[in-house]
C-alpha cells in the first residue's frame, strides 16, 4: 500500500485525536465483527497486520483456532461520526494467513478476488442498493411482537412519521461517511423505511451496506428505539427486502445498454440475466441465508416467489427497468429477492460469477414473466433454509467461487440454525394445538 | 510524498540533496529526450526544476524552451510549478517563459525554498505550507485536515486527494480520465465511473453549501469554482 495512505492515517489520528481504531471485518455470514487497537499499535498495524484467531470468521460453528492476521486497508480509513466526544476510526481488514495467502473464510478478500478476476476479462460490476428495514420502540418482551414507533403508511410526509428525525440523522451519518443517499422514504409498513444508496463498485458497495446496518443502529439507539435488518419482524406486514441494482462495465461501456431504441438489455445483458436466474435456486441460502428470510419469501407482498424475470411486474425476481432514453450508463437489472440481513460480499460475489458464466456460455434467457404471473418453466424458489441450503452445499459454482472453505463453515452454520429451529416449539404450536389437542 | 523532478546535469547532485532537505523525494530525469524519471514518473511531481549549465556542448544541457513548452504541453504536467536555475553567467540571453520562477545558480536552501514557494503560487495559488480557503472550507494540505465552517469533516485518503486537486485547480474543467491519472496517479480499474463515485461522496461530506462548488460539466468532468 502506498506509503501516502499510512502518512494520512497516522496524521489524521494524530491530528483529530483519535483514540481508538477499530478494525472491521465480516464472518461468513456477514455479521460485523470489530476489535480495537490503540493509535500506539496503529503504525505497526498497518505495516505488519494484527493477528487473531480466524475461527471468529466461521460463525457459530467454530471447528478449531486458526492464528490469521488481519491486514487494515487504510483506502478505508475513517473517523466514526457518532459519539463525537470521544473519537473512533474505522479500517476495514483483509484476512491472510501467516504466510500471506488469502483466509479461505474471510468474505471481503474473497469478494475482491472475484472483482479482480472479472477485471483480468475487462469487466466491472456497478451496484445501487434500496434497504428495507424496521424501527421499533423497544424490542418486544421475550418473543412478543415488538412494538412499531408510527402507523405510517407509504411515503407518508406527516407527525405521524416519527421516523423522519431518525432518517435524517442516518443519513447525516452515513453521508459523514462518504455513502451518498439517493432516497428515503417511509416503507409500506407501520415502522418501516427504506433508504436507497447511490450505485457505486462491488467492494464499497459491501462495505457500504456492512457499515450502514452499524450506522442505522447506531441513530436508532441515540432515539431509544431499535433498529432491525431482520427480514419479517411482523406477519401481518410486508418485509424487508435488499434490491440489488446491478450493471456491468466493460471498460467505459455499459456492457447492459443495447443502442437500438425499445431494447431493455444487450445480448450480453440478456445473457448475464439468464446467469442469474440459472444459479438463482443455489444462490439463494445467501441472498436469504436465515430461516427468517423464508417467511417474507412465502407470503407475497412483492417479495419473489419463483425464478422469473419482468419489464413491468413488481413481484418478479428481476425486474428490467425500462431504460430513459439517453441514459447508457443507467442500462441494469434489478434482483429482488436479497434481504438487507445478507452477507452483501458473498452475494455480491456470486451473482458476478453467476452472470460472468452465464455470458461465457451463452446462456439464453427464458420467457418474460407478465402480470406477475410466472411464466412457463419458471422455477420456485427454495421455500425455507434447509432446502436452500441443500442447493447451495451442492452447488459447483458457489465452491467455485467462494471455495471450500467458507462454503463448508457458511452449510455447517445454516445446518445448525434449521436443526435449532425445527426442535423450537413456536407460538404457531400453541396457538394452533394448546386447545384442539 | 511529493516528489520534484531535475532535468539537466550541472550541479544536479546537490540540487537533489537541497530538494530532499525540504521534504521533496527528488527524481533525476535522464537526458534522452524522456519527460519523465525512470522512478517515481507514477503521477505528476510538485515541482520541475530544469538547470540550465554554462557549458553549451554538455549533452545533459537540456534546450530550456523547447523543455517548457513540452512540459506545458501535456495534459499530466501541464500545471507543474516549473523553476529554472541559469548559472549567473548565463543569465543574459537566458530563455525562462513569463510565469516561470528563475533562480541563479550557485543558490542557496532559503533562496531555493522561497522560489519553490513562489512558484506553487504562481500556479496553484497555495504553496506547500499554506492552507486554501473557499468559502467556509479549509484545507491544510500540511495535515491532511479539512474543515467546514469550522467543524472538521472527515474524508478518506483519495477523497481528500481529490477535494485537494480540484479545490487548487480551480476554474479549469478537468476530465474523468484526467483526474484519474493526476489524482490517482495509477490505473484504477474502476475506470472513469471511480472518479463520480468519489465526487458523490465528496459532495455529500462537504454538505449541500459547498457541494455545489464542484460543478459537473455535462459530458467533460468536473471543475472546481471558487468565486
Amino acid at each position: 500500500m502506498a506509503t501516502g495512505h499510512h502518512e494520512f492515517v497516522l496524521r489524521t489520528v494524530e491530528e483529530r485525536g483519535v483514540r481508538f481504531v477499530r478494525l472491521w471485518f465480516v464472518d461468513v455470514l456477514g455479521l460485523l465483527k470489530s476489535f480495537a487497537i490503540p493509535v500506539s499499535e496503529l503504525e505497526g498495524a498497518l505495516t505488519e497486520g494484527v493477528g487473531l484467531d480466524g475461527s471468529s470468521l466461521e460463525g457459530r460453528t467454530r471447528l478449531r483456532e486458526h492464528d490469521v492476521i488481519a491486514h487494515p486497508d487504510p483506502r478505508t480509513f475513517q473517523v466514526l461520526p457518532w459519539r463525537p466526544d470521544s473519537l473512533v476510526a474505522r479500517m476495514f481488514c483483509e484476512v491472510c494467513m501467516p504466510d500471506g495467502d488469502p483466509f479461505g473464510a474471510d468474505s471481503r478478500t474473497i469478494l475482491r478476488r472475484v472483482l479482480e478476476q472479472a477485471a483480468g476479462l475487462g469487466y466491472t460490476m456497478q451496484v445501487g442498493c434500496e434497504l428495507e428495514f424496521f424501527l421499533f420502540a423497544a424490542l418486544g418482551e421475550d418473543g412478543a411482537a415488538p412494538r412499531p414507533l408510527d402507523d405510517g403508511a407509504y411515503f407518508d410526509l406527516t407527525p405521524l412519521d416519527a421516523g423522519s428525525d431518525f432518517r435524517k440523522r442516518t443519513i447525516d451519518y452515513l453521508e459523514a461517511m462518504g455513502i451518498p443517499v439517493k432516497a428515503s422514504h417511509h416503507e409500506v409498513a407501520p415502522s418501516q423505511h427504506e433508504i436507497s444508496l447511490a450505485h457505486t463498485d462491488a467492494l464499497s458497495m459491501a462495505d457500504a451496506v456492512t457499515t450502514f446496518r452499524l450506522a442505522v443502529k447506531e441513530a436508532a439507539d441515540e432515539l431509544g428505539a431499535y433498529a432491525t435488518f431482520m427480514p419479517k419482524p411482523l406477519a401481518e406486514h410486508p418485509g424487508s427486502g435488499m434490491h440489488l441494482h446491478v450493471s456491468l462495465f466493460e471498460g467505459e461501456r455499459n456492457a447492459f445498454h443495447d443502442p437500438a431504441p425499445g431494447v431493455p438489455l444487450s445480448p450480453a445483458g440478456r445473457a448475464f440475466v439468464a446467469g442469474v436466474l440459472a444459479h438463482a435456486r443455489e444462490l439463494t441460502a445467501v441472498t436469504n441465508q436465515w430461516v427468517n428470510s423464508y417467511r417474507r419469501l412465502a407470503c407475497g407482498f412483492e417479495a419473489p416467489a419463483s425464478v422469473s424475470w419482468t419489464l413491468r411486474g413488481a413481484a418478479a425476481l428481476v425486474r428490467v427497468p425500462q431504460r430513459r432514453p439517453g441514459r447508457a450508463e443507467a442500462a441494469r437489472f434489478e434482483l429482488r429477492s436479497p434481504d438487507p440481513a445478507c452477507n452483501p460480499y458473498v452475494v455480491l460475489a456470486l451473482i458476478l460469477a453467476a452472470g460472468l458464466r452465464g455470458i461465457e456460455r451463452g446462456y439464453e434467457l427464458q420467457a418474460e414473466s407478465v402480470d406477475d404471473e410466472p411464466a412457463p418453466g419458471d422455477g420456485h424458489l427454495p421455500r425455507d433454509l434447509r432446502e436452500a441450503t441443500d442447493l447451495f452445499d451442492a452447488s459447483e459454482l458457489a465452491r467455485e467461487t467462494l471455495g471450500d472453505h467458507l462454503c463448508d463453515a457458511f452449510v455447517r452454520n445454516k445446518r445448525r440454525e434449521v436443526d435449532d429451529e425445527r426442535r423450537t416449539v413456536t407460538e404457531f404450536d400453541r396457538s394452533r394445538y394448546l386447545r384442539l389437542l | 510524498m511529493t516528489s520534484a523532478w531535475i532535468y539537466g546535469t550541472q550541479g544536479a547532485e546537490a540540487t537533489a540533496q537541497l530538494l530532499a532537505e525540504l521534504g521533496f523525494s527528488p527524481h533525476r530525469v535522464a537526458a534522452n529526450g524522456t519527460l519523465r524519471p525512470a522512478q517515481g514518473a507514477d503521477r505528476a511531481p510538485s515541482l520541475a526544476l530544469i538547470l540550465v549549465g554554462d557549458d553549451p556542448d554538455d549533452p545533459g544541457e537540456p534546450a530550456c524552451a523547447e523543455l517548457c513548452a513540452r512540459l506545458a504541453a501535456e495534459e499530466e504536467l501541464g500545471e507543474v510549478p516549473v523553476i529554472i536555475a541559469v548559472e549567473a553567467g548565463e543569465l543574459v540571453g537566458a530563455e525562462v517563459a513569463e510565469g516561470h520562477e528563475l533562480l541563479v545558480a550557485p543558490f542557496s536552501l532559503e533562496e531555493l525554498r522561497a522560489r519553490i514557494g513562489r512558484a506553487r503560487r504562481a500556479v496553484h495559488g497555495v504553496d506547500h505550507d499554506d492552507v486554501v480557503r473557499v468559502g467556509g472550507l479549509e484545507l491544510d494540505l500540511a495535515t491532511y485536515q479539512v474543515t467546514v465552517h469550522g467543524r472538521p469533516a472527515d474524508f478518506t485518503y483519495m477523497e481528500y486527494e481529490l477535494l485537494k486537486f480540484l479545490a487548487t485547480h480551480p476554474r479549469r474543467v478537468f476530465t474523468r480520465e484526467a483526474l484519474l491519472a493526476r489524482v490517482w496517479g495509477y490505473d484504477y480499474y474502476g475506470g472513469a465511473r471511480t472518479v463520480d463515485v468519489h465526487v458523490r461522496r465528496v459532495r455529500a461530506k462537504l454538505g449541500s453549501e459547498l457541494a455545489g462548488r464542484i460543478k459537473t460539466v455535462r459530458s467533460v468532468g468536473y471543475r472546481w469554482e471558487d468565486g
